[in-house]
């Protein structure tokens, strides 16, 4: 090919160019880049190319970059003529054939299908493709693409980088053509400075700015540096373009040259990216081939060249003065500024640098002008950025958005949120010389001015999303050991002040945190962000700066109250079930000692962790089988049921006056202290037991007629048979606790009388109160708060209902109350003013309330309800919703719309939610929170009244029944520590011996569920549903456990 | 040609020095002190050390006073609260990261570190000692190297490649594990590039380079030499 000198040379492989990317031919392209030949894109694209061969058809097959799609790789895309582009996602080697049958066939499959795209503008030009596929999203409007421009990735995943011809038919290089041409380079300087073009390497110093002045620097020769140094961990986006599009580079490169008055460029890029050194080097030689580098530029007289030269992987080489030392072949370490490159850079003459996404900028803004460039973007940053989003996000990749587009926008929308059953937490942003955004700040526009504020960076555009099963302690940690293992070692901050940093943060990680140690990391990231030498020093302490100020509280947890909630710091946790659990029961352990066939064993390590396990192994939420690492390999462990089994197995039978006997015999000696604690729910019970345990004199006060609370009044029997919790309650009145019932506390009784007859008053009373819509209708006769009729019925009372109920809620109030309505012989329709997806209420029972016949209405909230004559209720009128933007709690906000539906009911059941009793709280002249709940000491639960504690849903507001036993638990040792002045937890709890084998290699198994009742039957009665497990199926569960409780393995 | 005079305050005293100097220079051309551990007369300044740290008017970030130039009307703090403080923490940190033991050391009386960790009044580190476990290269006949007092300054790489021209040392690794090495990480004693000139162990600010046969106490370096060859060498200071 002879090197291009005119612009009829240039037209011609324009048109060249132009026949390869629409041909009149069916084309098909492969994605090829790292991301896509990581999910098979090679064997796809040698499937393509074989079964072309044999068939002989006439199709163009074409390797091309990424899109940025990378959840949805590999990406194919398939183009008939005259046809829209079609990309295909997820597709594999063995479907290959298929798609060359359809392509023949004129067809398309699909189930692959993911969106197409018409006609492209590449900026420098405009691609049309054709119509059709009326049933084809277009590309932007896939959830993904939607709210994206791509400028900086214009070309990327739809030209094919080996081919320089493909990207001049597209209108590269044209922009250096007209730039040549005019010959005056001032003007692309104030072009480039009128765009407020900022650098896209994370400083965001105003291009513009830094080429005037090498342009006016009087040393010769100038060089020009690209800084492809990337090693942001979770940062791939200067790959991906390299990969994807290498001309836009080098004509940026060859622009800025032309301008700036150098001669000779550089690309300095990691030896890691193998496919972007290959790709870059290739498409060098073609543009040398081709006349656009090296003498007489497209015979405009101009000289240039590009090297390429391959960092050796060291992070601080993306640092300007490290990178020129690297150039020189010295060790990449950073030199003191002044004097800036721009004075003294590579070989001691005038150099510019600028990052890779910054070059990709130029041609657009060239061809297209300064405004049009400011027309994107923020006032005070224009244009785009691109990041790569990565992380707990549903669909991640790389996502190029508008300056100043706010967080929720690129997790919510873009990433569609986090994962199913879990909630984003934090976003971190920068890489490691960035910080942590916590959700609530997700509103932040995302640029470089709203970063800073935050403590973050913008930095090169890795954005890692964050859910609960990340402990910000260990992020922190995590990065801080990446920059330490990366610093130069030449200033002291960064050498000794990050290793000293890494090392405290271990301690925390460790369990040996103290509190002094959150005051020297502060300062200890002050001294090293204002000391340090280079930008690395000076950033690398902001993940521990920005966790420190958004989740102090994580911190805490790990040094006061030794637990990393999310369960990542494993010396902080026995296992992963054992750390979500509120109660912490030791769970390994009874799964094991119940394998070994030690009933008993297993029961008294089952009670002593767990006073009321019969109840929980039937109705708590089970946070242990999310985090179950048995799901790896098939299905969780039912640990719930197993515990069900345990207790059941002594409760019904004739070990129980044994087992009572030697729980007993764990009993601490009298202590002769008097405790109250108010309200015999799960959290008062709790607590009583533990209490009464360690030998204090505990009297449990409620003002129901039975003890149990929301157990007893709110559980429908078919869930929780009352034998079977009044088994266990007869287990800790055994244990010497008093209970006073039918007695209020605050109006039977006084909180200043409790206040001089104890020597402490633990208060869990519980949310007693629904929240109450007050709407049109809602004082007729049959309505009712969820809770009030659950209540009455559970205390036998007869509450009629008649023959349609409508229930307003999704959660398991609402559910039970369908069933029980259910029950008594209704039909039952539950209004919810979210999705299915959304509703709070456990999976399984929804499931089973839908099985026996409940229905469900989604996206519909209460209008108002209406009367007969007789002030009865007779129908309900519900508006209809529709999801709009993302709400605090990660799920889509619902707003009313002007559809209104009317359903006949005889009843309507309010389910939305209960809070404390407002009356008691007030009174009980205790500090409070906002929402009414009472305010305590979160580590010691004390409040702000001295031998006053609280705990369970009073303090968090409606939870469930686990999370208040836990309170309960944590209560019962804060309040003897405190009374006896003395850690005497442990002594509760026997030494007991147990198999510290781990399981051989396990093969798949199947999770053993308790059998239910056919829905048609169990309707019909109070019956308990779920009738658990058999002794089998226990053993059979137990023996899935796979032991994470293990740490030390003995490998023989 | 006669250089341009600037005005620049320092802690308030308006002073005229030269273009070009760095405000470290200006300092001590006018008798003001800043404190400095990796520089030294003579030597490319690299801004290692950071001790030499300085504030300057209207400017959020700190300075080395060693390699940033002064400009005409710069107003410069030697002194604050915050840089005292910030000093303080380098000298612990240079405490805690190696094995600095007074006692057992021939520089102990001598030292530059000590000095200084005098002067800042630091008579306990509120940092956990690092204890590394270090070497020491006795190779050479007349010199002894001991990684455990080191401070990585680099004055001895800086001495010896650009005053006596050999070259002998330089750093290796990284972060906390970078540490100076003599050619391409030879025994000293084997370097055959060293003119045993022992420039380097005159310009260490610790007992890191030492002579022999100096019993705890008894090294006393001699900084002169070094500032005089510069001066002999027409090296401008």
């Amino acid at each position: 090919m002879p090197r291009i000198q005119d612009i009829g040379a240039f037209n011609t492989v324009r048109e060249a160019g132009l026949a390869k990317l629409t041909p009149a031919v069916p084309r098909l392209t492969v994605g090829m880049g790292t991301c896509g030949r990581g999910n098979g894109a090679e064997g796809i694209y040698h499937a393509f190319s074989e079964g072309i061969e044999r068939s002989g058809t006439d199709i163009v097959l074409a390797p091309v970059g990424c899109f940025g799609a990378c959840f949805q790789e590999p990406l194919v895309s398939v183009r008939l003529p005259g046809k829209p582009l079609v990309i295909l996602r997820k597709v594999q080697a063995n479907d290959a054939g298929r798609i060359l049958e359809d392509v023949v066939a004129g067809n398309l499959s699909p189930d692959l299908i993911y969106c197409k795209i018409e006609a492209w503008d590449h900026l420098t030009g405009h691609v049309r493709y054709g119509e059709g596929y009326p049933e084809v999203p277009a590309w932007n409007e896939v959830p993904f693409f939607k709210s994206q421009k791509k400028i900086v990735l214009r070309n990327c995943g739809i030209i094919n980088p080996d081919d320089i011809e493909e990207y001049i038919a597209i209108g590269g290089y044209q922009a250096l053509y007209k730039v040549l041409i005019d010959g005056r380079p001032e003007t692309v300087i104030e072009q480039v400075k009128a765009a407020k073009l900022r650098g896209r390497g994370g400083a965001g110093y105003l291009t513009g700015n830094k080429w005037e002045f090498l342009a006016k620097a009087k040393a010769e020769p100038k060089y020009i540096i690209c800084n492809a140094d990337e090693g942001d961990p979770g940062a791939y986006m200067n790959r991906n373009e390299i990969e994807s599009d290498p001309h836009s580079l080098i004509e940026g490169m060859i622009i800025g040259a032309y301008v700036m008055g150098a001669a000779e460029g550089i690309v300095y890029v990691r030896a890691e990216y193998p496919l972007a050194v290959h790709r870059l080097n290739r498409a060098i030689e073609q543009a040398r081939e081709y006349g656009m580098l090296g003498e007489n530029i497209l015979g405009r007289g101009f000289k240039f060249d590009i090297a390429l030269v391959e960092g050796a992987g060291a992070f601080v080489c993306g640092e300007e003065t490290a990178l020129i030392a690297s150039l020189e072949g010295e060790a990449g370490r950073p030199r003191p500024r002044p004097p800036f490159p721009a004075q003294k850079g590579l070989w001691g003459k005038p150099t510019n640098i600028n990052n890779v996404e910054t070059w990709y900028n130029i041609a657009p803004i060239v061809m297209r002008g300064a405004a049009w460039f400011t027309e994107t973007g923020s006032p005070k940053s224009s244009g785009t950025k691109v990041f790569s989003l990565v992380g707990k996000v549903k669909n991640t990749g790389l996502v190029e958005m508008p300056l100043g587009t706010s967080l929720k926008t690129f997790i919510y929308d873009i990433g569609e949120g986090a994962t199913a059953g879990r909630q984003v937490k934090a976003v971190q942003t920068g890489g490691p010389s960035g910080g942590c955004i916590p959700h609530d700040m997700f509103d932040t526009p995302v640029d470089y001015e709203n970063l800073a504020q935050l403590g973050s960076i913008m930095g090169s555009g890795g954005m890692v999303v964050m859910d609960e099963d990340n402990c910000m302690v260990d992020v922190a940690r995590y990065f801080i050991e990446f920059t330490h293992s990366e610093s130069c070692g030449k200033c002291i901050p960064c050498r000794v002040g990050l290793n000293k940093c890494l090392r405290i943060l271990n301690r925390v990680t460790e369990g040996a945190g103290t509190t002094h140690h959150l005051e020297l990391l502060d300062e200890l990231s002050r001294y090293i962000r204002d000391c340090s030498l280079c930008g690395l020093g000076q950033t690398a302490p902001n993940p521990v700066l920005t966790t420190l100020r958004h989740f102090r509280n994580e911190f805490e947890d790990h040094i006061l109250a030794r637990r990393c909630t999310a369960g990542v710091c494993e010396e902080l946790a026995l296992s992963p079930c054992e750390n979500s659990c509120p109660l912490h029961m030791n769970i390994p352990r009874f799964l094991q000692l119940y394998k070994e066939g030690r009933l008993e064993d297993a029961f008294l390590s089952v009670i002593l962790d767990n006073p009321l396990p019969s109840s929980t192994g039937r109705v708590c939420q089970h946070p242990c089988d999310g985090r179950c690492r048995r799901q790896t390999l098939d299905q969780s462990v039912n640990m719930r049921e197993v515990h069900r089994f345990i207790a059941d197995s002594i409760f019904q039978s004739d070990k129980y006056e044994a087992m009572v006997q030697a729980v007993l015999a764990r009993k601490l000696e009298p202590t002769g202290r008097k405790i109250a604690v108010v309200g015999a729910g799960p959290a008062g019970l709790t607590a009583a037991f533990y209490l009464a345990l360690l030998g204090h004199d505990v009297t449990v006060y409620d003002s129901q007629s039975e003890a149990g609370g929301m157990l007893r009044f709110a559980l429908p029997e078919y869930r929780l048979p009352k034998s079977i919790l009044r088994r266990e309650i007869e287990l800790i009145e055994r244990m010497g606790v008093r209970f006073t019932l039918n007695t209020r506390v605050g109006t039977d009784v006084p909180l200043n009388d409790l206040d001089d007859r104890f020597d402490s008053i633990f208060l869990s009373i519980g949310t007693w109160k629904e929240s109450w819509v007050y709407q049109p209708g809602t004082e007729l006769k049959g309505v009712y708060p969820a809770l009030n009729f659950l209540e009455a019925v559970a205390a036998g009372q007869d509450v009629s209902i008649g023959r349609r109920v409508a229930i307003i809620g999704g959660g398991n109030a609402a559910i039970d109350s369908a069933r029980t309505a259910l029950r008594k012989g209704a039909e039952a329709i539950v209004f919810y003013r979210r999705e299915r997806k959304d509703m709070p209420a456990i999976e399984e029972e929804t499931n089973a309330a839908k099985e026996e016949g409940a229905r469900f209405v989604f996206l519909a909230a209460p209008h108002r309800v209406m009367g007969d004559a007789k002030g009865c209720v007779r129908a309900i009128e519900i508006v209809k919703t529709r999801l709009g933007a993302y709400d605090a709690s990660g799920r889509k906000k619902p707003i009313s719309t002007d559809e209104i539906q009317r359903f006949d009911c005889d009843s309507v059941i309010f389910a939305v939610g209960e809070t404390v009793d407002l009356d008691f709280a007030r009174a009980s002249g205790l500090s409070l929170k906002e929402n009414g709940t009472i305010e305590v000491n979160r580590f010691t639960l004390e409040t702000s009244r001295p031998k006053f504690y609280a705990g369970g849903d009073l303090v968090t507001g409606a939870s469930n029944v686990s999370g208040a036993m836990g309170y309960g638990k944590q209560a019962a040792r804060n309040i003897d520590r405190h009374l006896m002045e003395a850690e005497r937890w442990a002594r509760l709890f026997p030494d007991v011996e147990y198999g510290q084998t781990l399981p051989e290699e396990p093969s798949p198994s199947r999770r053993h569920t308790g059998q239910e009742l056919a829905a048609a039957v169990r309707v019909l009665s109070q019956d308990e549903v779920v009738t658990g497990l058999s002794h089998e199926a226990a053993q059979d569960e137990a023996c899935r456990c796979l032991r994470c409780d293990v740490k030390a393995v003995n490998v023989s | 040609m006669a250089q341009k005079k600037l005005s620049i305050r320092i802690d308030g005293q308006l002073i005229s020095a030269e273009e070009g100097q760095t405000i470290l220079q200006a300092a001590k051309a006018n008798g003001k002190y800043i404190p400095t551990l990796c520089a030294l007369d003579g030597l490319t300044p690299v801004g290692a050390c950071r001790v030499c740290l300085v504030e300057v008017s209207g400017v959020d970030r700190l300075f080395p006073a060693c390699t940033t130039p002064i400009q005409d009307g710069m107003s410069v703090t030697t002194n604050s609260p915050r840089l005292t403080r910030y000093r303080r923490i380098s000298v612990e940190l240079l405490l805690i990261e190696r094995n600095h033991v007074c006692a057992v050391c021939v520089s102990n009386g001598h030292c530059e570190l000590q000095s200084m960790a005098t002067a800042f009044g630091i008579n306990t580190v509120e940092f956990a000692y690092n204890y590394p476990k270090l070497s020491l290269d006795t190779s050479h006949p007349r010199f002894v190297l001991d990684h455990n007092r080191c401070i990585l300054c680099t004055r001895c790489v800086r001495v010896c490649a650009e005053l006596e021209g050999a070259h002998v040392w330089d750093l290796t690794s990284r972060g906390i594990h970078a540490r100076i090495v003599s050619e391409m990480n030879e025994k000293w004693g084997q370097a055959t590039s060293c003119t045993s000139c022992g420039k380097c162990v005159q310009a260490c600010p610790t007992g890191a380079l030492a002579e022999k046969g100096w019993a705890v106490e008894e090294m006393v370096k001699n900084l002169g030499t070094v500032t005089t060859l510069v001066h002999r060498r027409g090296v401008e200071v």
